[in-house]
């Protein structure tokens, strides 16, 4: 028996108020709710699970305040969306199958104009999929993927030819990508996209601002491809350690310009392969922090026309590089007479205008010998791949033409960019106890020395 | 003067059972004391807490930026810290060991108790190796104790498998410096060769390979596996692993590993780092058993 | 108590033990009396399994290297070269030897007051003087109240008068029963505390017998200094080489080398022949 309590009070304002039954043994028919609806209804759905496998086709509203539940039941794709001007708001969507050529998703939309905001999707093969919607808005929505092997994961947010839409202040955990195709002038602000493959991947999409997003702990940060003028700015891109990882890659790309993103702690900063591709156009690298990266920023030879200035490059293992080796001919360190920090910079500013008196020059014998011979990467930060700089400087010998040279290299580094996320670290309770028990046993092994009778 | 028959003892002093098999945590208890009573002692284990706490906390500054990626140069600082320090702490510790109390005859006197050489070798490296674990142990908690308070936790973890790492590269060295110790004639001698040993481990190894590397092209596995073979580096492989996750930052050879040994390649390098701490210890146990001299 | 058989010792080609045997009854005291590298040495430590050997060694019928435990737990051991450990306080190190023996401070205590250690129990090693350090080597020796003492060259590193008193000490020690086997190159100063001497040289025995008659045993000879007016000098020698006694001159007078148990005879010449001896020195 099922009992359903439909509510047609506030008629006026199309507000349908629905209650699943408390006794109820099976999920509500949130697709009977859908088709008893009329278009522009707004369907308030209370505390409870409802099934998936929904189709939208007439322009509504559902919503909830994050108590309603649609389940897939692990199967095809929980809510398809066919009709404008759709919203979905605050909403548990939850248990879409994993078939990935049939593209399972949680949120499948398939027109333009609609608003998913607030909702919370998990174990979902693919999350939110724009397929042809073009000016909706993605908005606050939390996006959990299916636990899969890698390989077998879809994206947690793919948007497919949906030009002008806005993606702000998703949290993505784990799948694929958040995947941008044939998508012109995108907003994507304030997501932060962890342990997924590529955190943000645009191909053939031109024009999107990326700003205040984090991307943590993927494999590559972000992957820019065959797109123009895409603006990176303020974003915190860190962690992305992959095998082949990058903070951000960029092929075959034109005009993109970085400010003020923070690329911290990732196997490459920077990857540069074929960009720009268009002869006579520029790509502007400025106020980046480029720390603690194992390479910088690495090039593909014969990458020309880039700008790179009031970047920090700091403790890079490798600060920047030309894969295979070479020289980065035909791009500059510096504009306009200024140029970049670099943390091994070790010349001086005797006139104290902030700009080193001489160039900084990338002349280790070791990066020297590692363009060379990539399998000595073996030893780098090893003290005797330090050792062999130092002795290559006091007496040089060898001395290697320089990669780089910034001829105004900045004295102190800029002021690092404000971060878009504080990464929230908190004092480790674990290492804290771990540091005091080590101290400790020190403490009482010399005290326990402390018995002799001479004492 | 009174007579000197102990008190309740019997006219044959046969040593109570309990008492020998004290005598290696006697002989441990009395090496300990020696050690950290020894300027020496406090000079290492003041200057790796200073440097360790220095590094971590320059390392530092950017946390509530970089997260758990400024942790990383927190430990890697770390790690070629150790790389440097803790084995010249344990070669030169293991090398005076045996030679200098054999040098002062000190050892002699040992001997002449009712001690076999088996205890009295290991209660030496017992005594030795406590002494170092406490040091290193104060070093990484004052690092540990910086890091813990000024940034993330996520990888205290990792932070806690480098110290392990740590205790075992000390007692692989301390191991090495015995066995150095069991063969020198006198002990300036095996501090002269703790000192040699630690130049090629630490330098001379890796420039070697590098050179041969450049010079000769040399194929990936050999290179990685004669990197592997230096304790020094089996430690920084493996504590690499476990705060970056993978090998495969370091290039080819690291690819290669990855591929070559897939999930064994973190038990390959952590057991020759083991094996470091096996082998030479009971060399030189081996050799102060058989060769009497003293 | 101690039994030594065809005891052989080599280090590379130097052979320092040839087929060397002795025995020591329970309660007996016994000197190894030879010059430095005969070997004396080398028989203390393969008693105490410090070194390695071939032949049989046995205390209290037990192998010195099998049970080289129960052997070193009936043994006190004096080394000549008094090592211990320099950084160490006199009353750790008293400790320590009795923890590895079982005992506990107690002990220590006891045989610190024996040894009158008392004003230097909490001295470093390294500021203690030769007598002070025999002192303590014999402090530690007897903790367990061994019943067998080795003592190797026990007095070389003494004074005259610490000497006596050591020499006085190790006489008590063994008239309490106890064995002594002692190494020495000083034959007079043992020879009221031994019963019997063994005389090494090269690695084997060249004579045992009592201490009193190693002189004549081994025909040992001494050197008389004798110091004689200037103008008797000449008179003296002829009449020192009428007996057949050979003499030269030196800066302190007349040097005679004779037979130990001569030494009368050769003074009766010069009084015989009127020479006046202004004063004598007898080396040996």
């Amino acid at each position: 028996m099922r009992t359903r309590i439909v509510t047609i009070a506030l008629l006026a304002w199309g507000l349908v108020s629905v209650a699943p039954s408390l006794a109820a043994q099976e999920p509500t028919d949130l697709q009977a709710l859908i088709d008893d609806a009329a278009p522009g209804a707004v369907l308030d759905l209370a505390a409870g699970t409802y099934r998936g496998g929904v189709t939208i086709d007439k322009p509504l509203t559902i919503r909830s305040d994050g108590a309603a539940v649609i389940d897939g039941g692990d199967d095809d794709t929980v809510i398809t969306v066919e009709a404008p001007d759709v919203t979905l708001e605050g909403l548990v969507v939850r248990g879409s199958g994993d078939t990935l050529d049939r593209e399972d998703s949680g949120i499948y939309v398939k027109a333009p104009r609609v608003r998913i905001v607030d909702n919370r999707l998990e174990d979902v093969l693919f999350g939110i999929f724009l397929h042809q919607a073009p000016d909706s808005v993605v908005e606050r929505n939390v996006i959990g993927a299916k636990d899969v092997f890698v390989a077998r994961r879809g994206d947690g947010i793919r948007l497919w030819e949906s030009h002008r839409t806005v993606v702000a202040d998703n949290v993505v955990d784990g799948g694929r990508d958040a995947v941008f195709w044939f998508c012109d002038d995108l907003e994507i602000r304030g997501n932060r996209i962890s342990n997924g493959r590529y955190g943000l991947h645009f191909m053939y999409s031109d024009r999107a601002l990326v700003e205040a997003n984090a991307l943590i702990d993927n494999s590559v940060g972000s992957f820019l491809m065959y797109s123009k003028d895409l603006v990176l700015r303020r974003n915190l891109i860190s962690g992305n350690n992959g095998p082949s990882g990058y903070g951000v890659g960029l092929k075959d790309m034109d005009g993109a310009r970085l400010e003020d993103n923070l690329l911290v702690g990732n196997r490459v900063g920077v990857f540069l392969d074929n960009s720009p591709q268009t002869v006579g156009i520029e790509q502007w690298f400025r106020g980046n922090l480029f720390a603690y990266n194992q390479i910088g920023a690495l090039f593909l030879p014969s990458v020309k026309n880039n700008v790179f200035w009031e970047n920090s490059f700091v403790d890079n293992t490798v600060q920047v590089t030309v894969q295979g080796g070479g020289r980065f001919s035909g791009n500059r360190w510096t504009n306009d007479g200024v140029g970049n920090h670099w943390s091994d910079y070790a010349g001086y500013d005797a006139d104290g205008d902030g700009i080193g008196d001489v160039p900084y020059r990338l002349d280790d014998l070791y990066d020297h010998l590692l363009d060379r011979n990539p399998e000595i990467m073996l030893f780098s930060e090893t003290p005797a791949a330090r050792a062999l700089d130092l002795a290559a400087r006091a007496f040089p010998v060898i001395k290697p033409r320089p990669k780089v040279e910034d001829p105004a290299p900045l004295i102190r580094p800029p002021a690092p960019p404000e971060p878009p996320f504080d990464l929230g670290v908190q004092p480790s309770a674990t290492l804290l106890v771990g540091s005091i028990a080590m101290m400790a046993f020190a403490v009482v092994v010399v005290l326990s020395t402390r018995r002799r009778r001479s004492l | 003067m009174t007579a000197i028959v102990a008190p309740n003892a019997e006219r044959v002093a046969d040593v109570p059972e309990r008492a020998q098999r004290r005598a290696i945590v006697a002989i441990a208890r009395k090496e300990l004391g020696d050690a950290v009573r020894s300027r020496w002692f406090w000079m290492w284990a003041i200057a790796f807490a200073l440097l360790a706490a220095v590094l971590a906390s320059v390392a530092l500054p950017g946390s509530r930026i970089a997260g758990s990626a400024s942790f990383g140069r927190t430990a890697a600082s770390l790690v070629a810290l150790v790389q440097i320090i803790v084995p010249l702490m344990g070669l030169t510790l293991g090398a005076q060991s045996i030679a200098a109390q054999r040098e002062s005859g000190a050892l002699r006197f040992l001997l002449s108790h009712p001690v076999n050489r088996t205890e009295a070798f290991w209660g030496i490296h017992l005594g030795l190796s406590v002494a170092l674990l406490a040091a290193a142990s104060a070093g990484f908690g004052a690092a540990g104790l910086v890091t813990a308070i000024r940034s993330g936790g996520a990888q205290a973890g990792a932070f806690l498998r480098i110290t392990v790492l740590a205790w075992v590269l000390v007692i692989a060295m301390l191991g090495v410096g015995m066995l150095i110790s069991v063969f020198a004639r006198r002990a300036s001698a095996a501090l002269g060769i703790a000192v040699f040993v630690w130049l090629a481990f630490v330098f001379l190894g890796d420039l070697g390979l590098m050179g041969t590397a450049v010079a000769t092209r040399m194929p990936v596995d050999a290179l990685f596996f004669a990197t592997v073979a230096n304790p020094i580096e089996a430690f920084r492989l493996a504590a690499l692993g476990s705060f970056v996750g993978s090998l495969d930052i370091l290039g080819p050879s690291g690819t290669y590993a990855v591929d070559a040994l897939g999930p064994a390649l973190m038990p390959v390098i952590v057991g020759v780092l083991v094996l470091w701490m096996i082998l030479p210890a009971v060399g030189a146990w081996i050799r102060f058993r058989t060769a009497k001299d003293v | 108590m101690i039994h030594i058989e065809e005891l052989t010792k080599r280090y590379g080609n130097l052979t320092v033990l040839d087929r060397f045997a002795m025995d020591v009854a329970e309660a007996e005291a016994v000197a190894l009396w030879g010059p430095n590298g005969a070997g004396k040495t080398t028989v203390v430590r393969c008693i105490l399994g410090l070194v390695d050997y071939d032949g049989t060694v046995e205390v209290d019928g037990l192998d010195a290297v099998s049970r080289g435990k129960a052997v070193r737990s009936r043994v006190g051991y004096v080394a000549q070269e008094l090592s211990f450990y320099d950084e160490m306080a006199v009353v750790d190190v008293l400790d320590f030897s009795a923890s590895l023996r079982g005992f506990g401070t107690e002990r220590v205590d006891e045989v610190i007051d024996l040894f009158h250690l008392g004003d230097h129990r909490l001295k470093r090693i390294a500021e203690l003087s030769g007598g002070l350090k025999q002192r303590l080597a014999l402090a530690s020796a007897l903790i367990p109240d061994p019943p067998i003492l080795l003592l190797d060259e026990p007095t070389s590193s003494l004074d005259a008068h610490s000497r006596e008193e050591a020499i006085e000490l190790f006489e008590r020690l063994r008239d309490e029963g106890r064995t002594i086997l002692l190494t020495t190159h000083h034959m007079e100063e043992m020879g009221m505390l031994v019963d019997r001497v063994i005389a090494m040289e090269g690695g084997r025995i060249v004579t045992e017998c009592a201490p009193a008659a190693l002189a004549d045993e081994l025909g040992l000879r001494v050197w008389l200094h004798i110091l004689v007016d200037a103008e008797n000098t000449a008179k003296a020698q002829e009449a020192l080489a009428a007996d057949g006694f050979d003499s030269r001159l030196n800066a302190a007078g007349i040097v005679v080398e004779v037979p130990a148990q001569r030494k009368g005879e050769a003074l009766k010449v010069l009084y015989r022949a009127g020479v006046e001896i202004e004063d004598l020195e007898v080396w040996s």
